[in-house]
Formats: structure tokens, sequence, C-alpha cells
């Protein structure tokens, strides 16, 4: 839950749209916090924890990361003004201070945000904080195009006009280094504001960073961690920053080991792996092997998570055939969630609307096109599709290597083919699915996609069908959805803040009922992660956070 | 008219062997001379070279059976609908995520609900069992099958006719052409042949391919069968070059020079005569070579792209389960292994018996 700001103000027209990406899908960003004891700074690393991924993170800069590969190890690594609370499960999802003394006040009706930093802070390579770092950080985002860019030019003043080049600086953010002030005007209210500045791509780094991919070499931070060792797409090693002082920044404990994180595509030999000892954290993002999942949940060391995350295959809009609502309809008719959940390892619950279980706003009223529970009903889709004339129409149907999207995407091609479609799978690597579907020129026609909670706020997942968030380059409205109901309801909607989104429930509940009427999205499910360690870890010390993962500070070793 | 090489002929017709890897064993009559070991081949008169290499491989039943192995492969694979709509009653694309299946009397379910698929049945469905999509196996495999082969066979004809070609040229012009095309084949051969593989096909795969003569969409079979044909090409080329090389100053071509014959006339009456046994010899080898390769990328995704089976795309979706599914590896792979184990054995033998040398260890 995230930090109320109390936004009086006027509507803030773009705000929607602005905000997107940085989230979560296998895209998105990150925050950090802790839990934990705080301990002295500079903790020893006596051993050092293994950590298997099935995905490389897509960078290992903080203001280029847009995966939640990405953010589970640049969370421990970069803190900004405010971060998520070091804790574990729902309690991780609250903002607290980071390099700001407090959580920045509000005013001017929403539209002013001011913090100040702690005083004494320091970047892993010994170097001051100043709260010029922060502009520049921005700066930085912005002139590295990260894919979540639009939370900034959509809000902060002057952004935009930085990022095009017209100005020097982000007019909207001005800083007094002697202070440490750091003072930020809004374009509008925007009620999430704080989670923006909680995420990785907000967190400091020294001014002077160069402008330019640092995934293989990350810039110092202020974190636990410091990212050393990159070997792109195989490993990287999280070494315990030892000029990081914990009790600086309560709420932020120091690291317990080293973690090497090693990249292993094979979902069967990472749980194996972490069954024998020879690694200790399984990814939750990763599935369970279906083979070996008798074993695991027989563990001590395996709990299942809950998270706020969504399964769907977009449906281009502004291509054929699903610039039709009857094509669109069909595909939604057709689907059996409960055969998608069993290529998932029954690790997901059927469902039909775009706001998962446990976001505001996420509707209880029967879905539309049929009970998700059941199986799809593929004569009617076939009928729907005839009638609008689409039978035979060429459809490319694109997926990443994971298991288990590619099996879904097999399923999903097979599906369409068999209601008249003529469907071509487009099978990408997973390190480049996401950045390659989300180029605008290659316009796909339809895919796998998916999205986890940047901050728990229905705002941060309607960003995806938020007009102005479709982008040449790291596009996440890959549907292309351009729905003036839609957009009308997203800047009122984004408006309000955290604390009050009680209140407008029932409004969220209708704007995602005509979600699932248009049949924007072919939303199948929802998915829950596994928190797996290996029998040395000590799990109980262990924090699950739903927005990335596992905090890797957390680890700590019993043997 | 093209001159014939002195001694490259029995009873006048041409053996398409080179004598100068004949081992000076030229044949002239009815009888063979006595080779080296002391054995005899009988041979019949008018026996053409070809017949003669024919009787040789029929003396080889290893070979045989290896052959007979391969062709009993290529004709399931042809069957292959037959079997899924009068057997399996079903496509090699069809998922059965939530069907079930009797085995043993008991219905279970095709993939569980955690996501294992059920293991061979014996019987019509499921034959061999069902992958994690729940679909049919043994209709994949064989459907697969036919790609493999397809691909390997495309890709076999591509190299050869390419090689051919390449080889002839460099060798018979030497000069600029040989220098040009010879760079050219190192540059291939220098870049390993399945990350070149890889690399082009993944991105002819996702964007296609269109060079305005030339258009391919991604996902077709072409795609892995041009790029096999491609990289292997200087496996067939160079050793056909060096071939040409001993050829092309013989009397036979200077014979032809003086008659007035032009350069497409040589290469193709009296150069090409002398390499095609090398080609021959080649093709089975390269058919294999070609199969393995096509796994190969399809396994690593840049071959055959799903849903389309083939059999290195089955091994690479079976490995995520092999502990709890290994039929979903296994059976691809030994029937990967069978073919390619009967083309190879098969093409040692048809080598054996149109190269007298290998011919002695034969007899002996």
């Amino acid at each position: 839950m995230k930090n109320p700001r109390v936004l009086s103000g006027p509507a803030l027209a773009a705000l929607a749209a602005a905000l997107l990406s940085a989230c979560g899908s296998s895209s998105s960003s990150s925050t950090s916090s802790t839990s934990g004891a705080s301990g002295s700074s500079g903790a020893k690393a006596t051993s050092a924890a293994t950590v298997v991924v099935g995905t490389a993170p897509d960078y290992l800069d903080p203001q280029l990361g847009y995966t939640t590969q990405s953010a589970e190890a640049t969370y421990p690594t970069y803190t900004g003004l405010v971060t998520y609370a070091h804790k574990d499960g729902a309690a991780s999802l609250t903002v607290i201070p980071g390099l700001a003394s407090a959580v920045p006040s509000v005013s001017n009706g929403g539209k002013t945000y001011t913090a100040t930093l702690r005083p004494g802070l320091k970047f892993s390579n010994g170097a001051a904080v100043k709260a010029s770092d922060f502009t520049y950080s921005i700066e930085r985002a912005l002139k590295l195009n990260w894919g979540g860019d639009a939370f900034y030019t959509g809000n902060i003043v002057g952004a935009s006009a930085y990022q095009k080049g017209t100005a020097s600086t982000i007019s909207g953010i001005t800083t007094d280094d002697a202070t440490g002030k750091v003072t930020i005007n809004l374009i509008a209210p925007y009620g999430a504001f704080d989670n923006v500045l909680a995420f990785p791509s907000s967190a400091i780094v020294p001014s002077g960073t160069a402008m330019k991919n640092l995934s293989n070499s990350p810039p110092p931070g202020v974190g636990a961690y410091q990212i050393t060792n990159v070997v792109p797409n195989q490993s990287f090693t999280m070494q315990i920053n030892q000029t990081y002082n914990a009790e600086q920044i309560p709420g932020i404990p120091p690291a317990h080991v080293n973690v090497n994180v090693k990249i292993e595509a094979n979902n069967q030999t990472e749980a194996e792996s972490v069954l024998n000892g020879t690694a200790d954290i399984f990814d939750p993002g990763d599935t369970l092997p279906p083979a070996l999942i008798s074993q695991i949940t027989a563990s001590s060391h395996f709990a299942k998570q809950a998270i706020q995350q969504n399964f769907y295959f977009f449906l281009n809009t502004k291509r054929p055939p699903f610039n039709n609502i009857l094509a669109r309809q069909a595909v939604i008719e057709a689907l059996n969630q409960p055969a998608l959940s069993r290529l998932d390892s029954g690790n997901f619950a059927p469902g039909c609307y775009f706001l998962p279980p446990g976001i505001v706003g996420h509707p209880t009223a029967p879905c539309p096109y049929g009970d998700p529970s059941k199986g799809g009903n593929i004569a009617a889709a076939k009928a729907l599709v005839a009638k609008a004339g689409l039978t035979g129409t060429p459809v490319d149907v694109y997926g990443e290597t994971r298991s288990p999207r590619k099996e879904f995407v097999d399923y999903y091609a097979s599906v369409l083919n068999q209601i008249g479609f003529k469907a071509t799978e487009k099978i990408l690597a997973d390190a480049t699915y996401f950045p390659t579907i989300g180029n605008l020129k290659l316009n796909p026609q339809t895919g796998f996609a998916d999205w986890n909670q940047d901050f728990p706020n229905p705002i941060d997942f309607y960003l995806l069908l938020d007009s102005s968030s479709i982008q040449s380059i790291n596009n996440q409205n890959f549907s292309q959805v351009k729905d003036p109901h839609i957009d009308s309801e997203l800047k009122a909607l984004g408006k309000i803040p955290a604390a009050q989104l009680g209140t407008v429930s029932a409004r969220w509940q209708a704007l995602d009922q005509y979600v699932a009427k248009q049949a924007y999205e072919a939303v199948y499910g929802y998915q829950q992660w596994p928190k797996f360690a290996s029998a040395r870890v000590d799990f109980a010390a262990l924090h699950f956070i739903p927005l990335y993962g596992i905090d890797w500070s957390s680890i700590q070793l019993t043997k | 008219m093209s001159a014939r090489r002195p001694g490259s002929s029995i009873n006048g017709k041409d053996t398409g062997i080179d004598p100068a890897t004949s081992t000076g064993t030229a044949f002239s009559g009815t009888l063979a001379p006595e080779l080296d070991g002391g054995s005899k081949v009988e041979l019949a008169p008018e026996m053409g070279p070809y017949q003669i290499a024919w009787r040789r491989l029929r003396r080889n039943r290893v070979a045989l059976g290896f052959g007979l192995l391969f062709i009993l492969i290529v004709v399931l694979c042809l069957l292959a609908p037959v079997y899924a709509s009068d057997v399996a009653h079903t496509t090699p694309y069809a998922n059965h995520v939530t069907d079930t299946v009797q085995v043993g009397g008991k219905t279970v379910d095709v993939v569980s609900l955690t996501g294992l698929p059920v293991g061979p049945t014996w019987h019509g469905r499921f034959f061999l069992g069902a992958d994690a999509n729940g679909r049919d196996v043994a209709v994949r495999l064989l459907y697969g099958g036919r790609n493999s082969l397809e691909i390997g066979g495309v890709a076999t004809l591509i190299t050869i006719v390419l090689g051919l070609l390449a080889g002839i040229v460099a060798g018979y012009f030497r000069g600029f052409a040989d220098g040009l095309i010879s760079r050219l084949l190192e540059v291939i051969w220098a870049y390993p042949v399945i990350v070149f593989g890889a690399a082009v096909g993944v991105i002819i795969n996702v964007g296609g391919l269109d060079l305005g003569f030339v258009k391919l969409n991604g996902g077709t079979l072409l795609v892995p069968a041009i790029i096999i044909g491609i990289v292997y090409i200087p496996y067939v080329a160079r050793p056909v070059r060096g071939k040409v090389l001993s050829v092309r100053g013989l009397d036979f071509v200077d014979a032809a020079r003086q008659q007035g014959l032009g350069h497409m006339r040589i290469m193709a009456g009296e150069i090409l005569p002398n390499v095609t046994t090398l080609a021959i010899v080649m093709i089975p080898l390269q058919l294999a070579q070609s199969i393995l390769l096509e796994a190969a990328l399809s396994f690593l995704g840049a071959g055959v792209q799903s849903p389309n089976p083939s059999w290195g795309t089955m091994i690479g979706d079976g490995t995520r389960l092999i502990p709890g599914a290994i039929h979903l590896t296994l059976v691809p792979g030994t029937m990967l292994v069978l073919c390619v184990l009967g083309i190879n054995i098969f093409g040692d033998g048809v080598r054996d018996a149109l190269d007298p040398r290998a011919k002695l260890r034969i007899e002996r």
C-alpha cells in the first residue's frame, strides 16, 4: 500500500497516460526497502548464496531496467528518495523514506513534492550523495529512454521538454546541494507519484554517470549491495556494499551474504539445483517444473505466494483481424482457462478481468463471455469468426521461449486455428521478447503478455490500456487501445490518492467490466508465485515481495 | 563431342571413378585384375560402373540393412496423415490438455492438473504418450520426421548443387574466380555452423527475408533448409575443387579444348562426370549431417518453428520434463539416432561400393 498524499487539484489530464511501464510484467521496475534486523553497516559475507533465475534481467542499469528480473537486482542495490519496506509479503508494499529523511511532503494542491536528503549519505564508490544527483538520475532515465519514462514526462513539469532536447534540464525539479532539499513540481496531481519515486529508475546515481547503458558495469548506488562480475545473460554477483551504513537509513538493513546470480533457462535444472542444494533460491517468476512439483511442495522451504498479476493475450486493435470486436470476442470465447492453468502446473486461477483479485476495482460480476472456470466454446467462437467474415485470416502469434509461456502460445495458436484463423507462431528469446513486440514498427497482431503490479493501485495496470502509453519503442499498450472512455476515466481516477482508492472502487469495477466487454485483452488468469529455497536458507527470515520476487538482501544461510 | 579420358572406362563406358584414385585398377575386361589382397571380382560382360557398384553394395548386408531401416522410417513418416486420421484420430497440432484417455483400464488426464503429460499408452490414442500441450507424440513424431527429412533433403540438394557448381568453377577457372569463391567458402567455413545457422535462422524466422527477387516468410520450412544448405556448401565445394584441379590438366580435357569446346561444355561434359562419384558418395553423408543440424537448430529455436514439429523441436520441448516425462525426449531422440545411423552406414556402403580402394576392405 502506498503512502497517500492528498492530491487535490485539478484533473490531471494526461496523467494516467503517462504512467506506465515500469512495472510489471515481465517488465517492470522496482524499489526497495527493508526489514529484518537492522544492522551495522557493511556486514561481512561469510559465504555466498546462489540464486538461479530463468530469464536474464533486461538491464542491470537502474535507469534502464524494466523487468521484474531487473528490479529484483536493482531493488536492494539502488535507493531513491523513497523505497518500499523491506518486509515480507504485503507489508513490503508500503512506501517508506529512502534517501530522503521522510516521505515527501505534498503541497500546492498535490502538485508539489518536497523532500530532504539524509545527511552524510555515500555512494558505493565513496562519493557523497548530493541533492542534484536526483535531478541527474531522472534526466538519465529520460535520456536513456527508460521504458516507463512516461511516468516522468507525463507528470513532472519540464521532463518532456528535457527529453525532447528543448531544455537543458528538468525545470520542474529544483535542488539545493547545501541543504539537500529536493522539490518536484507536477503538471497535475497524481495520486501514485510516491510510487513513481520508489521505482528503481528513480534511484539516485552520481551526477556525471555516463548517459549510456551501463549494465555490464553498473553505476554506484546507495544500497545493501553493489552489482559486480556481470557476464551478460549468464551471471552476475550481488556483492555486499561495504560502504553502506544501514544505521543512516532505518528500514533498509544491510545484506547478510553475497549472492551469485546465475541465469538458468531450464526451470527443471533450476529447481533441481535448489532441491539438491547447489543453489539456494528459485526465482519466483519462473514456473515450477511439473515433474518436481510433488517433491518441491513437500519441502518445508516452499510456499505459494499471492501476487497481483495477470496473464493475457494482447489483441492488436489497430490491425485485422482484431480490429473487429467479433474476432476479439471469439478469442475469449474459445480460450480454455483450465487447460491453460494446467500448462502452468495449476499455478494460476482462471479469470477474465484485467484487474486481478486483490487490486481495488477487481469486478465481482460474471464474465461477459462465459465462465472462465469452464472450458472454452470453440463452436461459438468459430461462428463469430465466420460471422465477421474473417475465416482464414493469417495471424502471427508472438511468444517467448520460457516455460510455460511457450506452451501458452502453442495452445493459443492451436485455438486460433480451430476457430478459423491461420495462426503462425513467432517464438522469441526471453531477453528480447518484450523489447521486440514493444517496437511499434513490428506492430504485432497478438501474443503473450503479462503484468505484475509495480505498486498496489489499479492505475498501474491501466497504463497498459491508456492511449498515451502507446510508444514507438518499449510500447506496453500492445493492443494499442485508444478508447476515449478509458482515457477520460483514467484521467479522473488517476488523481485519486491511494488512501482514497476505496471511494472509487465501484468506478474502477465499472471500467474493468467495460474493458472486458470490449474484449481489448484476452485475459485468462492470475498467477501465484513460488517462494522456494534450499535447506540451508533461513526460510522464516526470507522476504517475499509481491512486487519483485525475493528480497535478496534478506537471504541468510543457516549452514 | 567430348573426349574420354583413357583408362576411365569399362567396355567403353565411363566409370565415373577417377583412375587417379582407383589405385590403377581400371577394369577393361570381363575379369577384374587380381587386387592387392589377392581377391578377384568377377565382372559380367557389358557391366557398367554403377552396376558394379550395386553388385558390391548388395554384398554389404549391414549397409543394406541400415538402408532399409532408413527407407522404413521414410515410409512411416510419409504415412503420418494416415496414422493421424485413422489410428490416433487427431492432428499434430491439436491440443488435448483437458482430455482424458484410457490407460490400463483407468481413465487418466492427458495432462495432469500439475502439468505432467501422460506417458505411452500403447494404444491408438497417445501410443507414445502426450506432450506438455496434450498433443499426440506419435503423430508429431511422424510429422516431425517428414519435416526433418524434407529439410534435410532440400538442404542436401542445395549443398550438392551449389557445392558442385562452386567447386567446378573454382577448380576449372582458377585465378580470380578461384580466389573469390575460395575466400567466400572460407568465410562460411570459418564461422561455427550452429552459431551461424542459429543467428541467421532467428533473424529470418522473425522478420522473414525479402531480397526483392526472393521472399521468404518466417516459419516456412525453407528457412532452415536454405540455411543448412548454404552453411554446408564448403564441405562439398572444397573437395570437388580439389578433384577438378587434378582433372583439368589431364589429356582428355586438353583434347576437348583442342576440339574447340567452350568452357561450359567442358565443365559439363568432361569435368562433371569425373566428380559425380564424389558427389554421390557425399549425398547420404550430407543428408545425415543436414538432418542433425536441423535438429540442433530446431532445438535452439532457430529451425522449424513451433507448433510445426520436428525431431529437434520435440527434443527441445521435452527437456524441461525429462524426469517426469522422459518419453518426450527419448522418442524423438531415438528416431533421430536411428535415422542418421541408417543414412550414415548406408552412405558408407555406397562409398565403399564406388571406391575400389574401399572395396578391398570388403573383399577381404
